[in-house]
């Protein structure tokens, strides 16, 4: 149930079995199916989801009903609206189960006692935070000035799971780009 | 679609376990239904469905998937059985609102608790030490309940609970309800509770 936190602790920093035990028991273990919403944009992010099993996105929705898929997470990754969960302003984000999924969710408070009971786990949330903050800056200078090709390219490369998993139309979504024109770049690169 | 807030009741065919089921499916939440009896959980299913169409009602197959799935866990079983339910769902009952509805009397209306210096609430809690154990529905029998939520009268319904969030939730969710939910104290004060229904149906036995 824990694995993949465990895995993705252990990745970046080296737990002793008890504070493993301890980290455990911060977070709490949730099942939602598919189709089924962690959070509603409007509402606070109460928690950060980490991921044990399952696809979800987060997305938010324009003036015209237009749904902007913001971020993918499969097994091993973080989601939730940030600065809503940090900040306790009203998030923007919705956060929908694509597949049933297992998380482990983890608020702010215990966050915190976490943090204060296990040190150690402060490293472990900066390399997450460095990480987030280098994927973030990649996806925008990506989406100002990649080509759609490119873009496809970029995700089939570096997030295989993500283009096998997820929707055509959830896809071209989190590529900024029509479900038409990916398709017409699946048979181009398809006929490479 | 909105984010529904997930109640498991474990032994939801028990008296108590239908009856807080039938009050909950009025409200927006999704409840998980698990309990031994397959054939009396398929009815009561039935039964709500058609009493509330637009409730969401699963059944779910363990005790521990309904309470992975579930944000707040009820558990109805009688008390002889919480050993048992604790030890399945411990793992994932971590850091939510388990519910204890039961009176630590056995299956002859006697009493089990050994010590005058606990309670079933109480030894529900130390089994399961990540969660926030909360009391409440234990002094009327189920039909008053039932009859109170269905009507205009309100009825009182202690509350007593060691974790002060997992105390409010709980408060708000027997007010939607349509009780009138008072709070205790700490869950030491399920001694109270728990002995008080005990007395209340020492005065009319085979109410039960």
């Amino acid at each position: 149930m824990h694995e993949q936190l465990i895995k993705s602790i252990q990745d970046k920093i080296t737990l002793s079995p008890e504070e493993i035990e301890k980290v455990k028991h911060f977070y709490i273990p949730k099942k939602i199916r598919k189709r089924q919403y962690l959070l509603n944009a409007g509402d606070v992010c109460q928690y950060i989801a980490f991921v044990e099993k399952g696809l979800l996105r987060s997305f938010t929705v324009d003036n015209d009903g237009g749904e902007h898929v913001i971020q993918f997470a499969l097994e091993g990754w973080l989601i939730g609206d940030m600065s809503s969960f940090l900040s306790g302003d009203e998030a923007t984000y919705n956060i929908e189960a694509l597949e049933d999924a297992e998380l482990l969710l983890l608020s702010k408070p215990s966050m915190e006692d976490m943090l204060h009971t296990v040190p150690k786990m402060e490293t472990y949330f900066r390399i997450l935070m460095q990480n987030h903050i280098v994927a973030l800056n990649r996806r925008v200078i990506s989406s100002m000035s990649d080509t759609a090709e490119q873009k496809y390219l970029k995700l089939m490369n570096n997030c295989p799971g993500i283009v096998n998993r997820a929707s055509q139309q959830n896809i071209a979504s989190f590529l900024g780009i029509t479900p038409e024109t990916l398709s017409r770049i699946r048979k181009q690169v398809a006929q490479k | 679609m909105a984010t529904v807030k997930t109640i498991a009741i474990v032994g939801a065919t028990e008296n108590i376990g239908s009856a807080i089921a039938r009050i909950l499916a009025k409200l927006n939440y999704r409840l998980l239904l698990m309990s031994g009896d397959q054939a009396k959980l398929k009815a009561l299913k039935e039964e709500l469905e058609k009493l509330e169409p637009k409730a969401g009602i699963d059944i779910v197959g363990c005790a521990k998937e309904a309470s992975w799935e579930a944000d707040i866990i009820i558990i109805a079983t009688p008390y002889e059985a919480h050993k048992e339910v604790a030890e399945k769902i411990q793992e994932v009952a971590t850091g939510k609102i388990v519910i204890s509805v039961s009176n630590p009397i056995n299956s002859n209306y006697g009493r089990v608790v050994p010590s005058a210096n606990t309670s079933a609430a109480e030894e529900l809690q130390k089994m399961l030490p990540y969660s926030k154990v909360v009391k409440t529905f234990n002094t009327q029998l189920a039909s008053k309940y039932i009859s109170a939520a269905f009507s205009d009268q309100t009825r009182d319904v202690f509350i007593a609970g060691n974790n002060s969030d997992a105390v409010t939730t709980v408060f708000e969710l027997l007010h939607v309800a349509g009780f009138h939910p008072i709070i205790s104290g700490d869950l030491s004060v399920s001694r109270t509770l728990e002995r008080l229904q005990l007395s209340i149906q020492n005065q009319m036995p085979g109410a039960l």
